[in-house]
Protein backbone atom coordinates (compact mmCIF):
# COMPACT_ATOMS: atom_id res chain seq x y z
CA UNK A 1 0.00 0.00 0.00
CA UNK A 2 2.80 2.15 0.94
CA UNK A 3 5.57 0.78 -1.15
CA UNK A 4 2.58 1.89 -4.20
CA UNK A 5 1.95 5.20 -3.06
CA UNK A 6 5.80 6.03 -3.37
CA UNK A 7 6.35 4.75 -6.21
CA UNK A 8 3.09 6.80 -7.67
CA UNK A 9 4.90 9.93 -6.15
CA UNK A 10 8.20 8.89 -7.65
CA UNK A 11 6.05 8.49 -11.21
CA UNK A 12 5.10 12.38 -10.82
CA UNK A 13 8.41 13.34 -10.22
CA UNK A 14 10.52 11.53 -12.73
CA UNK A 15 9.56 13.40 -15.44
CA UNK A 16 11.13 17.07 -14.07
CA UNK A 17 13.90 14.50 -13.14
CA UNK A 18 14.45 13.21 -16.22
CA UNK A 19 14.92 16.97 -17.64
CA UNK A 20 17.39 17.74 -15.14
CA UNK A 21 19.58 14.94 -15.77
CA UNK A 22 19.60 15.34 -19.43
CA UNK A 23 19.64 19.24 -19.81
CA UNK A 24 21.84 20.46 -16.56
CA UNK A 25 23.81 17.40 -15.55
CA UNK A 26 24.58 15.55 -19.16
CA UNK A 27 25.80 19.19 -20.21
CA UNK A 28 27.55 19.66 -17.35
CA UNK A 29 29.38 16.74 -17.47
CA UNK A 30 30.07 17.42 -20.50
CA UNK A 31 32.04 20.60 -19.71
CA UNK A 32 33.91 19.05 -17.55
CA UNK A 33 34.81 16.78 -20.21
CA UNK A 34 36.06 19.48 -22.63
CA UNK A 35 37.36 21.79 -20.08
CA UNK A 36 40.36 19.46 -20.87
CA UNK A 37 40.50 19.61 -25.01
CA UNK A 38 41.50 22.97 -27.34
CA UNK A 39 37.92 22.62 -29.01
CA UNK A 40 37.66 25.18 -31.21
CA UNK A 41 34.01 25.49 -32.87
CA UNK A 42 35.92 27.97 -35.53
CA UNK A 43 38.23 25.47 -36.41
CA UNK A 44 37.38 23.76 -39.89
CA UNK A 45 38.22 20.39 -38.98
CA UNK A 46 36.28 20.50 -35.68
CA UNK A 47 39.45 18.72 -33.71
CA UNK A 48 39.88 18.17 -30.38
CA UNK A 49 42.90 18.14 -28.61
CA UNK A 50 43.54 16.53 -25.23
CA UNK A 51 45.42 19.26 -23.59
CA UNK A 52 45.41 18.39 -19.67
CA UNK A 53 45.03 21.34 -17.27
CA UNK A 54 46.41 23.49 -19.72
CA UNK A 55 43.05 25.39 -19.88
CA UNK A 56 42.92 26.06 -16.27
CA UNK A 57 46.30 26.95 -15.84
CA UNK A 58 46.24 29.48 -18.95
CA UNK A 59 43.14 30.63 -16.71
CA UNK A 60 45.16 31.24 -13.66
CA UNK A 61 48.13 33.31 -15.40
CA UNK A 62 45.86 34.90 -17.42
CA UNK A 63 45.93 39.04 -16.50
CA UNK A 64 42.43 39.44 -18.24
CA UNK A 65 40.87 36.88 -15.50
CA UNK A 66 42.56 38.44 -12.78
CA UNK A 67 41.15 41.93 -13.79
CA UNK A 68 37.78 40.11 -14.64
CA UNK A 69 38.03 38.52 -10.80
CA UNK A 70 38.76 41.36 -9.44
CA UNK A 71 35.71 43.37 -11.39
CA UNK A 72 33.39 40.71 -10.11
CA UNK A 73 34.60 41.32 -6.72
CA UNK A 74 34.28 44.85 -6.48
CA UNK A 75 30.22 44.36 -8.68
CA UNK A 76 28.90 42.25 -6.15
CA UNK A 77 30.68 43.36 -3.03
CA UNK A 78 29.14 46.90 -4.03
CA UNK A 79 26.47 46.22 -5.22
CA UNK A 80 25.21 43.91 -2.41
CA UNK A 81 26.06 46.38 0.51
CA UNK A 82 24.27 49.38 -1.25
CA UNK A 83 20.97 47.32 -2.15
CA UNK A 84 20.80 45.48 1.56
CA UNK A 85 21.66 48.98 2.79
CA UNK A 86 19.03 50.75 0.57
CA UNK A 87 16.74 47.79 0.68
CA UNK A 88 16.79 48.08 4.52
CA UNK A 89 15.99 52.00 5.10
CA UNK A 90 13.50 51.57 2.78
CA UNK A 91 11.84 48.76 4.02
CA UNK A 92 11.85 50.89 7.85
CA UNK A 93 10.50 53.64 6.05
CA UNK A 94 7.54 51.99 4.48
CA UNK A 95 6.70 49.83 7.05
CA UNK A 96 3.10 50.51 7.66
CA UNK A 97 0.06 49.21 6.84
CA UNK A 98 -2.24 51.62 4.66
CA UNK A 99 -3.63 52.22 1.38
CA UNK A 100 -1.02 54.81 0.30
CA UNK A 101 1.84 53.07 1.47
CA UNK A 102 0.75 49.99 -0.14
CA UNK A 103 0.35 51.73 -3.55
CA UNK A 104 3.77 53.46 -3.07
CA UNK A 105 5.34 49.63 -2.80
CA UNK A 106 3.83 48.00 -5.04
CA UNK A 107 4.96 50.92 -7.52
CA UNK A 108 8.46 50.66 -6.54
CA UNK A 109 8.85 46.91 -6.89
CA UNK A 110 8.60 48.37 -10.94
CA UNK A 111 12.37 47.79 -11.56
CA UNK A 112 12.69 44.44 -10.96
CA UNK A 113 9.70 43.21 -13.16
CA UNK A 114 11.41 44.99 -16.60
CA UNK A 115 13.58 43.21 -18.43
CA UNK A 116 17.47 43.60 -17.52
CA UNK A 117 18.08 44.13 -20.96
CA UNK A 118 15.45 47.09 -21.39
CA UNK A 119 16.96 48.15 -17.87
CA UNK A 120 20.35 48.57 -19.19
CA UNK A 121 19.08 50.64 -22.67
CA UNK A 122 17.52 52.82 -20.63
CA UNK A 123 21.00 53.83 -18.41
CA UNK A 124 22.49 53.57 -21.21
CA UNK A 125 20.39 56.34 -22.75
CA UNK A 126 19.97 58.44 -19.10
CA UNK A 127 23.86 58.23 -19.29
CA UNK A 128 24.24 59.13 -22.51
CA UNK A 129 27.40 62.08 -23.18
CA UNK A 130 25.27 63.98 -25.49
CA UNK A 131 22.00 64.18 -24.66
CA UNK A 132 21.25 61.43 -21.63
CA UNK A 133 19.47 63.96 -18.39
CA UNK A 134 21.16 62.36 -16.02
CA UNK A 135 24.73 63.60 -17.74
CA UNK A 136 22.96 66.74 -18.44
CA UNK A 137 22.20 67.56 -14.79
CA UNK A 138 25.33 65.91 -13.38
CA UNK A 139 27.57 68.15 -15.87
CA UNK A 140 25.28 71.10 -14.64
CA UNK A 141 26.23 70.34 -11.24
CA UNK A 142 29.74 71.19 -12.43
CA UNK A 143 31.15 67.87 -12.78
CA UNK A 144 33.35 66.85 -15.42
CA UNK A 145 32.84 63.75 -16.91
CA UNK A 146 34.77 63.01 -19.98
CA UNK A 147 33.22 61.03 -22.04
CA UNK A 148 30.37 60.06 -20.10
CA UNK A 149 29.76 57.55 -17.24
CA UNK A 150 30.28 54.89 -19.70
CA UNK A 151 33.07 55.84 -21.58
CA UNK A 152 35.74 56.65 -19.19
CA UNK A 153 37.15 53.40 -17.37
CA UNK A 154 37.21 54.98 -13.75
CA UNK A 155 33.47 55.53 -14.02
CA UNK A 156 32.12 52.93 -16.00
CA UNK A 157 32.01 50.18 -13.14
CA UNK A 158 30.37 52.44 -10.54
CA UNK A 159 27.91 53.44 -13.40
CA UNK A 160 27.03 49.71 -14.33
CA UNK A 161 26.72 48.94 -10.71
CA UNK A 162 24.18 51.63 -9.85
CA UNK A 163 22.07 50.17 -12.78
CA UNK A 164 22.01 46.58 -10.64
CA UNK A 165 21.09 48.89 -7.57
CA UNK A 166 18.54 50.89 -9.12
CA UNK A 167 16.61 47.12 -10.51
CA UNK A 168 17.63 44.68 -7.32
CA UNK A 169 17.07 46.96 -4.12
CA UNK A 170 13.22 46.76 -4.33
CA UNK A 171 13.89 42.79 -3.87
CA UNK A 172 15.84 43.71 -0.94
CA UNK A 173 12.85 46.21 0.18
CA UNK A 174 10.55 43.41 -0.23
CA UNK A 175 12.70 40.76 1.43
CA UNK A 176 13.23 42.63 4.67
CA UNK A 177 9.90 43.92 4.96
CA UNK A 178 8.50 40.06 5.28
CA UNK A 179 11.58 39.79 7.77
CA UNK A 180 10.02 42.88 9.99
CA UNK A 181 6.65 41.85 9.61
CA UNK A 182 7.44 38.23 11.27
CA UNK A 183 9.14 39.95 14.05
CA UNK A 184 8.32 39.22 17.93
CA UNK A 185 6.44 42.10 19.59
CA UNK A 186 7.36 40.80 23.18
CA UNK A 187 11.46 42.19 23.34
CA UNK A 188 9.99 45.46 21.81
CA UNK A 189 7.32 45.89 25.11
CA UNK A 190 9.89 44.78 27.20
CA UNK A 191 12.47 47.34 25.79
CA UNK A 192 9.81 50.02 25.83
CA UNK A 193 9.57 49.52 29.61
CA UNK A 194 12.69 49.77 30.29
CA UNK A 195 13.02 52.88 28.55
CA UNK A 196 14.81 52.14 25.46
CA UNK A 197 14.21 54.70 22.37
CA UNK A 198 13.35 54.46 19.46
CA UNK A 199 17.37 54.09 18.56
CA UNK A 200 18.44 51.60 20.96
CA UNK A 201 15.71 49.62 20.01
CA UNK A 202 16.69 49.31 16.44
CA UNK A 203 20.22 48.65 17.17
CA UNK A 204 19.81 46.43 20.04
CA UNK A 205 16.74 44.65 18.99
CA UNK A 206 15.69 44.72 14.92
CA UNK A 207 18.93 44.24 13.69
CA UNK A 208 19.91 40.80 15.69
CA UNK A 209 16.41 39.83 15.05
CA UNK A 210 16.58 40.71 11.57
CA UNK A 211 20.39 38.22 11.44
CA UNK A 212 18.32 35.32 9.10
CA UNK A 213 17.05 37.89 6.53
CA UNK A 214 20.37 39.82 6.32
CA UNK A 215 22.12 36.32 5.80
CA UNK A 216 19.47 35.10 3.26
CA UNK A 217 19.46 37.87 1.11
CA UNK A 218 23.45 38.42 1.74
CA UNK A 219 24.14 35.19 0.07
CA UNK A 220 21.27 35.15 -2.68
CA UNK A 221 22.09 38.89 -3.66
CA UNK A 222 25.80 37.28 -4.26
CA UNK A 223 24.82 34.48 -6.51
CA UNK A 224 22.93 36.44 -8.38
CA UNK A 225 25.17 39.15 -8.53
CA UNK A 226 28.21 36.46 -10.22
CA UNK A 227 25.20 36.12 -12.97
CA UNK A 228 25.20 39.61 -14.20
CA UNK A 229 24.56 39.82 -17.57
CA UNK A 230 22.41 41.51 -20.16
CA UNK A 231 23.02 44.66 -18.24
CA UNK A 232 26.63 44.72 -19.32
CA UNK A 233 25.81 43.42 -22.94
CA UNK A 234 23.56 46.32 -23.12
CA UNK A 235 25.42 48.85 -21.81
CA UNK A 236 29.42 48.61 -22.18
CA UNK A 237 29.85 45.29 -23.52
CA UNK A 238 32.56 44.64 -20.85
CA UNK A 239 34.07 47.93 -21.96
CA UNK A 240 35.68 49.90 -21.94
CA UNK A 241 38.65 48.38 -22.36
CA UNK A 242 38.37 45.64 -19.56
CA UNK A 243 36.75 48.47 -17.26
CA UNK A 244 33.44 46.58 -16.41
CA UNK A 245 34.43 42.72 -17.69
CA UNK A 246 33.34 40.74 -15.00
CA UNK A 247 34.10 36.81 -14.99
CA UNK A 248 30.48 35.98 -16.37
CA UNK A 249 31.38 38.43 -19.41
CA UNK A 250 34.58 36.90 -19.75
CA UNK A 251 33.25 33.50 -20.36
CA UNK A 252 30.30 34.36 -22.82
CA UNK A 253 33.13 36.38 -25.32
CA UNK A 254 35.76 33.55 -25.06
CA UNK A 255 32.69 31.15 -25.80
CA UNK A 256 30.39 32.53 -27.93
CA UNK A 257 32.35 35.36 -29.61
CA UNK A 258 35.45 33.30 -29.81
CA UNK A 259 34.06 30.22 -29.91
CA UNK A 260 36.94 28.66 -27.67
CA UNK A 261 34.49 26.19 -26.34
CA UNK A 262 37.37 23.94 -23.89
CA UNK A 263 38.59 27.12 -22.72
CA UNK A 264 35.27 29.08 -21.66
CA UNK A 265 34.38 26.10 -20.65
CA UNK A 266 37.41 25.74 -18.09
CA UNK A 267 36.16 29.08 -16.87
CA UNK A 268 33.24 28.51 -16.56
CA UNK A 269 33.46 25.70 -14.42
CA UNK A 270 35.69 27.85 -12.04
CA UNK A 271 32.72 30.18 -11.81
CA UNK A 272 30.19 26.89 -10.82
CA UNK A 273 32.56 25.93 -8.01
CA UNK A 274 32.69 29.32 -6.62
CA UNK A 275 29.26 30.01 -6.76
CA UNK A 276 28.52 26.37 -5.83
CA UNK A 277 29.76 26.58 -2.43
CA UNK A 278 28.19 29.57 -1.83
CA UNK A 279 25.16 28.34 -2.85
CA UNK A 280 25.45 24.89 -0.71
CA UNK A 281 26.13 27.47 2.13
CA UNK A 282 22.85 28.74 1.21
CA UNK A 283 20.71 25.96 0.92
CA UNK A 284 22.56 24.67 4.18
CA UNK A 285 21.10 27.91 5.99
CA UNK A 286 17.88 27.31 4.64
CA UNK A 287 17.88 23.86 6.06
CA UNK A 288 18.67 24.94 9.41
CA UNK A 289 15.99 27.92 9.67
CA UNK A 290 13.58 25.73 8.71
CA UNK A 291 14.25 23.47 11.28
CA UNK B 1 4.19 55.73 18.06
CA UNK B 2 3.74 59.88 17.69
CA UNK B 3 5.89 61.14 15.36
CA UNK B 4 6.83 65.04 15.16
CA UNK B 5 5.85 67.43 12.53
CA UNK B 6 9.94 67.27 11.55
CA UNK B 7 9.76 63.64 11.23
CA UNK B 8 6.81 63.37 9.14
CA UNK B 9 8.16 66.12 6.56
CA UNK B 10 11.52 64.07 6.67
CA UNK B 11 9.80 60.75 6.02
CA UNK B 12 7.72 62.27 3.64
CA UNK B 13 10.33 63.49 1.49
CA UNK B 14 12.61 60.44 1.79
CA UNK B 15 9.48 58.51 0.35
CA UNK B 16 9.55 61.54 -2.61
CA UNK B 17 13.13 61.01 -3.02
CA UNK B 18 12.99 57.05 -3.18
CA UNK B 19 10.09 57.42 -5.63
CA UNK B 20 11.78 59.87 -7.77
CA UNK B 21 15.05 57.57 -8.07
CA UNK B 22 13.14 54.51 -9.15
CA UNK B 23 10.37 55.67 -11.64
CA UNK B 24 11.68 58.52 -13.54
CA UNK B 25 14.23 55.88 -15.05
CA UNK B 26 11.25 54.10 -16.02
CA UNK B 27 8.90 57.43 -17.00
CA UNK B 28 11.81 58.46 -19.55
CA UNK B 29 11.05 55.20 -21.18
CA UNK B 30 7.92 55.37 -21.39
CA UNK B 31 7.11 58.67 -21.96
CA UNK B 32 10.26 58.56 -24.86
CA UNK B 33 8.32 55.98 -27.31
CA UNK B 34 5.89 59.18 -27.61
CA UNK B 35 8.42 61.54 -28.93
CA UNK B 36 9.93 62.92 -32.11
CA UNK B 37 13.35 62.20 -32.30
CA UNK B 38 14.21 66.13 -31.69
CA UNK B 39 12.19 65.84 -28.67
CA UNK B 40 14.34 62.53 -27.36
CA UNK B 41 17.18 64.38 -28.16
CA UNK B 42 16.85 67.98 -26.88
CA UNK B 43 18.74 69.27 -23.63
CA UNK B 44 17.87 70.31 -21.50
CA UNK B 45 15.44 67.28 -21.48
CA UNK B 46 12.02 67.30 -22.23
CA UNK B 47 9.94 65.74 -19.58
CA UNK B 48 6.64 66.79 -19.99
CA UNK B 49 5.70 69.32 -22.24
CA UNK B 50 6.56 68.01 -25.56
CA UNK B 51 4.54 66.90 -28.65
CA UNK B 52 3.36 63.52 -28.13
CA UNK B 53 3.29 61.33 -31.12
CA UNK B 54 2.56 57.81 -32.36
CA UNK B 55 5.14 58.04 -35.08
CA UNK B 56 7.65 55.26 -33.31
CA UNK B 57 5.18 53.06 -33.20
CA UNK B 58 3.72 53.14 -37.03
CA UNK B 59 7.18 52.91 -37.86
CA UNK B 60 7.76 49.58 -35.74
CA UNK B 61 4.91 48.20 -37.09
CA UNK B 62 5.58 48.91 -40.95
CA UNK B 63 9.37 48.23 -41.37
CA UNK B 64 10.99 46.55 -38.84
CA UNK B 65 10.72 42.80 -37.49
CA UNK B 66 8.83 43.54 -34.23
CA UNK B 67 5.03 41.82 -35.15
CA UNK B 68 7.90 38.34 -35.89
CA UNK B 69 9.74 39.21 -32.79
CA UNK B 70 6.25 39.66 -30.50
CA UNK B 71 4.64 36.24 -32.03
CA UNK B 72 8.28 34.67 -30.97
CA UNK B 73 7.96 35.85 -27.49
CA UNK B 74 4.79 34.61 -27.49
CA UNK B 75 4.99 31.30 -28.47
CA UNK B 76 8.62 30.94 -26.51
CA UNK B 77 6.86 32.07 -22.87
CA UNK B 78 4.00 30.43 -23.53
CA UNK B 79 5.38 27.49 -24.20
CA UNK B 80 7.77 27.84 -21.60
CA UNK B 81 5.06 28.14 -19.07
CA UNK B 82 2.94 25.26 -20.10
CA UNK B 83 5.53 22.54 -20.18
CA UNK B 84 6.45 23.81 -16.43
CA UNK B 85 3.75 23.71 -15.06
CA UNK B 86 3.15 20.37 -16.65
CA UNK B 87 6.15 18.73 -15.35
CA UNK B 88 6.69 21.18 -12.22
CA UNK B 89 3.43 20.84 -10.35
CA UNK B 90 2.83 17.11 -10.64
CA UNK B 91 6.75 16.89 -9.44
CA UNK B 92 6.26 19.80 -6.52
CA UNK B 93 3.02 17.48 -5.21
CA UNK B 94 5.34 14.85 -5.34
CA UNK B 95 7.86 16.04 -3.09
CA UNK B 96 5.32 17.95 -0.82
CA UNK B 97 3.27 14.65 -0.01
CA UNK B 98 6.04 11.61 -0.12
CA UNK B 99 7.92 10.46 2.83
CA UNK B 100 10.38 8.84 0.76
CA UNK B 101 14.31 10.11 1.43
CA UNK B 102 15.19 10.11 -1.53
CA UNK B 103 12.45 12.29 -3.13
CA UNK B 104 13.51 14.57 -0.83
CA UNK B 105 17.34 14.99 -1.53
CA UNK B 106 15.88 15.58 -5.30
CA UNK B 107 14.07 18.91 -4.02
CA UNK B 108 17.63 20.09 -3.50
CA UNK B 109 18.97 19.27 -6.52
CA UNK B 110 16.47 21.94 -8.05
CA UNK B 111 17.22 24.61 -6.17
CA UNK B 112 20.39 23.74 -6.34
CA UNK B 113 20.22 24.37 -9.67
CA UNK B 114 18.50 27.26 -9.86
CA UNK B 115 21.08 28.89 -8.12
CA UNK B 116 24.09 28.23 -10.77
CA UNK B 117 25.26 30.85 -12.89
CA UNK B 118 23.56 29.96 -16.16
CA UNK B 119 26.76 30.31 -18.34
CA UNK B 120 27.92 27.12 -16.68
CA UNK B 121 25.47 25.49 -18.43
CA UNK B 122 24.81 27.09 -21.65
CA UNK B 123 27.82 26.49 -23.54
CA UNK B 124 27.38 22.52 -23.08
CA UNK B 125 23.81 23.05 -23.55
CA UNK B 126 24.62 25.13 -26.98
CA UNK B 127 26.93 22.25 -28.23
CA UNK B 128 24.62 20.07 -27.43
CA UNK B 129 21.89 21.48 -29.25
CA UNK B 130 24.21 22.55 -32.05
CA UNK B 131 24.49 18.31 -32.38
CA UNK B 132 20.71 17.86 -32.20
CA UNK B 133 19.77 20.73 -35.20
CA UNK B 134 17.96 22.84 -32.78
CA UNK B 135 19.74 25.70 -32.86
CA UNK B 136 17.66 28.33 -33.62
CA UNK B 137 14.39 26.24 -33.10
CA UNK B 138 11.78 26.87 -30.71
CA UNK B 139 12.02 23.70 -29.18
CA UNK B 140 15.47 24.41 -28.33
CA UNK B 141 15.08 28.04 -25.87
CA UNK B 142 11.70 26.29 -24.55
CA UNK B 143 13.49 23.74 -23.11
CA UNK B 144 16.29 25.49 -21.77
CA UNK B 145 14.06 28.10 -20.35
CA UNK B 146 11.52 24.65 -18.94
CA UNK B 147 14.46 23.75 -17.07
CA UNK B 148 15.03 26.33 -14.72
CA UNK B 149 11.27 27.40 -14.68
CA UNK B 150 10.25 24.16 -13.84
CA UNK B 151 12.42 23.60 -11.33
CA UNK B 152 11.40 26.84 -9.63
CA UNK B 153 7.73 25.53 -10.17
CA UNK B 154 8.48 22.74 -7.93
CA UNK B 155 9.56 24.44 -5.81
CA UNK B 156 7.07 27.06 -5.47
CA UNK B 157 4.52 24.41 -5.56
CA UNK B 158 5.97 21.98 -2.86
CA UNK B 159 5.62 24.33 -0.12
CA UNK B 160 2.10 25.50 -1.61
CA UNK B 161 1.02 21.70 -0.94
CA UNK B 162 2.73 21.28 1.71
CA UNK B 163 0.87 24.00 4.05
CA UNK B 164 -2.62 22.15 2.45
CA UNK B 165 -4.09 20.08 5.37
CA UNK B 166 -3.52 16.38 4.25
CA UNK B 167 -6.83 15.36 5.83
CA UNK B 168 -9.13 15.13 3.22
CA UNK B 169 -5.74 13.53 0.62
CA UNK B 170 -5.39 10.89 3.39
CA UNK B 171 -9.23 9.82 3.42
CA UNK B 172 -9.65 9.50 -0.31
CA UNK B 173 -6.37 7.19 -0.14
CA UNK B 174 -8.07 4.99 2.40
CA UNK B 175 -10.75 4.78 0.59
CA UNK B 176 -8.76 3.24 -2.27
CA UNK B 177 -8.10 6.48 -4.87
CA UNK B 178 -4.91 6.60 -6.57
CA UNK B 179 -2.19 8.94 -5.93
CA UNK B 180 -3.04 10.47 -9.06
CA UNK B 181 -6.48 10.62 -8.57
CA UNK B 182 -6.40 12.34 -5.21
CA UNK B 183 -3.69 14.56 -6.93
CA UNK B 184 -6.09 15.94 -10.17
CA UNK B 185 -9.56 15.68 -8.36
CA UNK B 186 -8.26 16.94 -4.83
CA UNK B 187 -5.20 18.77 -4.19
CA UNK B 188 -5.17 20.58 -7.54
CA UNK B 189 -8.51 22.23 -7.02
CA UNK B 190 -7.09 24.09 -3.65
CA UNK B 191 -4.13 24.66 -5.12
CA UNK B 192 -5.12 27.53 -7.75
CA UNK B 193 -3.41 30.30 -5.82
CA UNK B 194 -0.13 28.91 -6.00
CA UNK B 195 -0.41 27.82 -9.55
CA UNK B 196 -1.50 31.50 -10.56
CA UNK B 197 2.02 32.73 -9.05
CA UNK B 198 3.97 29.80 -10.73
CA UNK B 199 2.41 30.65 -13.67
CA UNK B 200 3.20 34.19 -13.53
CA UNK B 201 6.58 33.59 -12.61
CA UNK B 202 6.59 31.09 -15.88
CA UNK B 203 5.71 34.06 -17.93
CA UNK B 204 7.75 36.79 -16.41
CA UNK B 205 10.82 35.42 -16.58
CA UNK B 206 10.51 33.49 -20.22
CA UNK B 207 9.42 36.98 -21.41
CA UNK B 208 12.21 38.99 -19.71
CA UNK B 209 14.86 36.31 -20.86
CA UNK B 210 18.14 37.64 -22.70
CA UNK B 211 20.78 35.45 -22.37
CA UNK B 212 19.67 31.96 -23.22
CA UNK B 213 17.32 33.34 -26.72
CA UNK B 214 20.82 35.32 -27.94
CA UNK B 215 22.63 31.86 -27.85
CA UNK B 216 19.96 29.95 -28.79
CA UNK B 217 17.75 32.05 -31.28
CA UNK B 218 18.42 32.89 -35.23
CA UNK B 219 17.08 35.31 -36.72
CA UNK B 220 13.39 33.67 -37.56
CA UNK B 221 13.52 32.52 -33.90
CA UNK B 222 14.27 36.23 -31.92
CA UNK B 223 12.25 38.00 -29.11
CA UNK B 224 11.52 40.66 -28.33
CA UNK B 225 14.70 41.82 -25.98
CA UNK B 226 16.47 40.82 -28.89
CA UNK B 227 14.71 42.39 -31.74
CA UNK B 228 15.50 45.27 -29.30
CA UNK B 229 18.79 45.27 -28.80
CA UNK B 230 19.14 44.39 -33.00
CA UNK B 231 17.18 46.90 -34.04
CA UNK B 232 19.19 49.75 -31.43
CA UNK B 233 22.91 48.38 -32.91
CA UNK B 234 22.01 49.11 -36.27
CA UNK B 235 23.31 51.66 -38.69
CA UNK B 236 20.71 54.33 -37.63
CA UNK B 237 20.36 54.39 -34.03
CA UNK B 238 17.07 55.62 -32.76
CA UNK B 239 16.14 56.06 -29.39
CA UNK B 240 11.90 56.39 -30.13
CA UNK B 241 12.23 53.54 -31.96
CA UNK B 242 14.15 51.53 -28.96
CA UNK B 243 11.37 53.11 -26.66
CA UNK B 244 8.62 51.96 -28.70
CA UNK B 245 10.09 48.57 -28.71
CA UNK B 246 10.97 48.40 -25.40
CA UNK B 247 7.33 50.03 -24.25
CA UNK B 248 5.12 46.94 -26.12
CA UNK B 249 8.13 44.36 -24.06
CA UNK B 250 7.71 45.70 -20.71
CA UNK B 251 3.74 46.19 -20.63
CA UNK B 252 2.85 42.49 -19.82
CA UNK B 253 5.52 42.49 -16.51
CA UNK B 254 4.16 45.85 -15.81
CA UNK B 255 0.58 44.67 -15.42
CA UNK B 256 1.85 42.05 -13.26
CA UNK B 257 3.52 43.91 -11.22
CA UNK B 258 0.99 46.58 -10.46
CA UNK B 259 -2.24 44.53 -10.59
CA UNK B 260 -1.33 41.20 -9.56
CA UNK B 261 1.17 42.31 -6.83
CA UNK B 262 0.18 40.63 -4.54
CA UNK B 263 0.53 37.47 -5.87
CA UNK B 264 3.68 39.14 -7.73
CA UNK B 265 5.65 40.18 -4.79
CA UNK B 266 5.28 36.93 -2.81
CA UNK B 267 6.32 34.99 -5.32
CA UNK B 268 8.68 36.46 -5.66
CA UNK B 269 9.75 36.67 -2.23
CA UNK B 270 9.51 32.92 -2.32
CA UNK B 271 12.01 32.99 -5.02
CA UNK B 272 14.48 34.34 -2.49
CA UNK B 273 13.39 32.30 1.06
CA UNK B 274 12.11 29.59 -0.31
CA UNK B 275 10.61 28.84 3.16
CA UNK B 276 9.41 31.94 4.21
Amino acid sequence: MKRTREKHYLLLLTPLLLLVLLLAIYPLLFALGISFFNYRLTDPTQTRHFVGLANYLRAFHSPLVHTAVINTLLFVAGTVSLELLLGLGMALLLNHENKLIQLIRSWLVLPMALPALVVGLIWKALYNVDFGPLTYYLKHLGLNLGRGPLGESHLALPAVMLIDVWQWTPLAMLIFLAGLKSLPQEPYDAARVDGANSWQQFWHLTLPLLKPTWLILLLLRTMQGFKVFDTLYATTGGGPGTATTVLNYHIYTQGMVFFRMGYAAALANILLVLVGMLAIFYIILLERQRQ
Amino acid sequence: MRMSKVQVLIQGMLVAAMLLFFLLPIYWLLSTAFKFGRDAFATPPQWFFFHYTLENFRQLWQNSGTPGYLRNSIIISGGVTALSLLLGVPAGYALARSQSRLIAASSHLFLLLLMLPPIAMLIPFYLLMRQLHLLGSYAGLILLDTLFDASFVAWLMRSTFAEMPPAMEEAALVDGASVWQVFRKIALPLAWPGLSAAAIYCLIFSWNDFLFALMLTSPRTKTLPLGIMASFSAVEISWGRMAAMSFIAVLPPFFVALFLNRTWQATISQRSSPNS
